[in-house]
């Protein structure tokens, strides 16, 4: 007689049943805390990494080549990934461009030292090899299609990064067939990847390599793109690079009706209304009812929420009791006790005593 | 005894007011890494405890290691329900963006469950403290801890029941969201009661297990060591914090007010209940972190959400400013204090102290057309 196999489902729960309780019990608190003590990238609750090598890419690029921890998910060529430091006890996050393909067994970052940038100037000068980085799930839509080719990756500056990500899992799955690279930098010595970038060129007859230096009177030239790659409408296209550029880029796509063919990444700040005078005009994003309502910069977040008809969880509505807390994921907000503005993506803002400067994405 | 607050005008609770909004916007701007390292510190300190305490319990033998083990586990769940616990919930450490110190996520080693806390504590104590019928810590609706408060027959147990209420504090604590008195008075129907007592249900089975079941079965032969270690932890953690927290608002010299009174109160006649509805106990830097530093009852009803590492160093500016402003500022020793507490929880329980009420003295002007001011207590016990 056959004993019949334990129900899959009652496995599973009884799984998820011991798992939370040893969570609750040991895993959550003390096995956490402990693993931090002692400097492991270990962790039951938090993608991590311990940092393996840091590479000085360019005068102002370092790539921080990672070994993340068993919760990192993997990542998509061109996503990017969040890094989050604390600065005199603030923990802060910003989204860096993952360099390294998925197939590669650790995972890089690289970071443009930004003037006067407080984590990318924190991440250049402190983090050197053996520390542990706190990471988020990788993100982004700015990514290589299934079947990419034939492919024009189009970069400048530190924008070369999540191209050059597609550029390796294409060379590593050896599908490098048709893909043309143009990257425009301010001098050769700013050109991250330079070594690497040639010695693929070598390798892969399917790639054309077009550096494009300022310092050589090669900067951004849509003439010149055009005659370059005079077969781009027929590539998919990923561009990605200062504003300048983008914009320029996307203007050349749409003129010629091949907006639908180009892929882009840009980050966008909203940009501030008017602080002080005349009540202005915003819209609040609300990511989890899926709404946009309408608001004024006049009186409370809470105010105009619950004017709009919503109701989100609030109390004391004086600012102290943190019931209404609600993470901002961007706008800029002040608030109505310190008057402090602030602009910082992701951060936890209490309704009732703020108010909206910009445009607002909360995850209500 | 103190001199009784002085009544502020409107202007002068404003002026008050916006004194104390000055305190709270330099010390904001002031946190940092500092504020962060105590609390880990304290947070290391509970978990070290937390381990010691356990593997005492279950592989040791005899009666010291028994006396170590329970110690370090009470000290551990002291500090994890007060400096830790009661100060996270509050937000007091939201600014950082550390999950583990994220208000709204954090859960205690309290049979109380962290989201009844959260609203129970620090939104309707915190909000409407000392209001009397809308602040439910006001002798948590069944002791008579002020002459305002209505005698009723059952206050004359009150010593015992009092008593009652220390040793099963955290279950005292853990059942007061649920209202279970508006169940019976019929303000509330037997539905909603199951319906609110879920999230307790659930707590309290964690608690009871984790103590009295699964722990204990690990020590396998240690069993009712384990059991016995447990729960004298647990009433060491009870007697304590019941002590800290009726020091905090029961003592002689602290104010109750009635709903009509605080109305349509300002921002600086908030600040001014939150002074006058609270009391310190002075002492060393271990008691203050032993208390969550609820030994500055004043600061932390002022500043709920500041960091409570910093009310020491915003108390005496935080008396200055009420000096100024003629407001009495209630403290004094744990034992004056816990006294204090003692002795009007007997005298209270008789009838005959209802008679002591002295409703003149406000601290807070009353709206014109709104009738009686605050009642003080002990200025005819002086």
């Amino acid at each position: 007689m056959t004993t019949p196999a334990m129900p899959t489902s009652a496995a599973r729960t009884w799984r998820a049943t011991a798992t939370a309780v040893a969570r609750g019990l040991f895993l959550d608190r003390q096995a956490e805390f402990w693993l931090g003590a002692v400097g492991s990238a270990r962790s039951f609750r938090h993608v991590q990494a311990r940092v393996i090598e840091v590479i000085a890419e360019t005068p102002d690029v370092k790539t921080f080549v990672l070994a993340p921890n068993r919760r990192w998910p993997g990542h998509k060529a061109g996503q990017f990934a969040t890094v989050e430091v604390e600065l005199d006890g603030v923990r802060v996050r910003r989204c860096y461009s993952i360099a390294s393909p998925p197939s590669a067994r650790t995972l890089s970052i690289t970071v443009k030292r930004v003037p006067g940038g407080r984590v990318s100037g924190w991440l250049h000068d402190h983090v050197k090899a053996g520390q542990v980085l706190r990471l988020g799930a990788p993100a982004g839509e700015f990514t290589l299609p299934d079947a990419p080719r034939p492919l024009l990756l189009l970069s400048g500056g530190s924008g070369i990064t999540p191209v050059m990500s597609m550029l390796r899992e294409l060379a590593a799955t050896g599908a490098v067939d048709d893909v043309v690279f143009v990257h425009h930098a301010r001098s050769a010595t700013d050109v991250p990847f330079r070594g690497e970038l040639a010695r693929l060129a070598a390798r892969h007859p399917g790639l054309r390599l077009i550096l494009r230096l300022d310092d050589e009177g090669g900067g951004f030239d849509e003439a010149a793109l055009a005659a370059a790659v005079p077969d781009r409408a027929r590539r998919a296209t990923f561009v990605c690079g200062p504003t300048g550029l983008m914009d320029r880029v996307a203007a050349m796509w749409a003129q010629d009706g091949l907006a639908d063919r180009l892929h882009q990444e840009r980050f966008v700040v909203p940009a501030p209304r008017a602080a002080s005078g005349p009540a202005a005009r915003v819209q609040l994003s609300l990511a989890r009812a899926a709404r946009t309502v309408p608001a004024s910069t006049d009186g409370s977040l809470l105010e105009q929420l619950e004017r709009a008809g919503e109701r989100p969880a609030s109390g004391c509505r004086i600012g102290i009791c943190h019931t209404c807390t609600c993470r901002k994921t961007s706008g800029t907000v002040v608030n109505l006790i310190t008057g402090v503005e602030s602009s910082a993506p992701d951060q936890d803002i209490q309704l009732c005593i703020s108010a909206a400067r910009s445009d607002l994405e909360l995850a209500l | 005894m103190t001199t009784p607050s002085r009544t502020l005008t409107r202007d002068e609770a404003d002026a008050f007011g916006r004194e104390l909004d000055a305190l709270r916007t330099e010390v904001l701007a002031d946190l940092g890494q500092r504020d962060v390292d105590h609390i880990r510190a304290v947070i290391k300190v509970a978990n070290t405890c937390e381990a010691t305490g356990r593997v005492l319990l279950h592989v040791g033998l005899g009666p010291i290691t028994f006396a170590v083990g329970t110690t370090a586990l009470t000290l551990a769940k002291i500090l994890d329900n007060m400096e830790i616990g009661h100060n996270v919930m509050h937000g007091q450490y939201d600014w950082t963006g550390d999950p583990a110190l994220a208000g709204h996520a954090y859960e205690w080693d309290n049979a109380c469950d962290a989201g009844d806390w959260r609203h129970s504590h620090n939104y309707e104590h915190h909000t409407f403290t000392n209001i009397l019928g809308k602040d439910r810590d006001v002798g948590y609706g069944f002791l008579r801890v002020n002459e305002a408060q209505a005698w009723r027959p059952s206050h004359l147990a009150q010593p015992l029941t009092a008593l009652a209420l220390a040793v099963n504090f955290q279950w005292g604590v853990a059942t007061h969201d649920l209202r279970i008195d508006e169940a019976f008075a019929g303000k509330q129907s037997f539905a909603a009661l199951r319906e609110r007592a879920r999230p307790f249900l659930r707590k309290a089975g964690w608690q009871l297990g984790k103590d009295y079941v699964f722990y204990p079965a690990l020590a396998l032969g240690n069993a009712p060591r384990v059991i016995a270690g447990n729960w004298l932890a647990n009433l060491g953690r009870n007697l304590w914090t019941f002590a800290v927290i009726f020091c905090g608002h029961f003592p002689e010299g602290v104010q109750v007010y009635d709903r009509a009174d605080t109305e349509h109160e300002s921002r600086g006649e908030w600040y001014a209940r939150q002074l006058n509805g609270s009391a310190n106990i002075e002492g060393s830097r271990w008691l203050h972190v032993l208390t969550g530093h609820l030994s500055h009852q004043i600061e932390h009803h002022l500043f709920p959400d500041l960091p409570a590492s910093r009310y020491p160093e915003l108390a005496p500016k935080v008396r200055a400013i009420c000096a100024r402003y003629g407001q009495s500022y209630a403290t004094g020793s744990f034992a004056k204090q816990l006294g204090s507490v003692a002795k009007r929880i007997a005298t209270l329980a008789l009838p005959s102290a209802r008679r002591s009420v002295k409703r003149a003295s406000a601290a807070v002007a009353p709206r014109p057309a709104v009738a009686p001011g605050p009642h003080r207590v002990g200025a005819m016990a002086a």
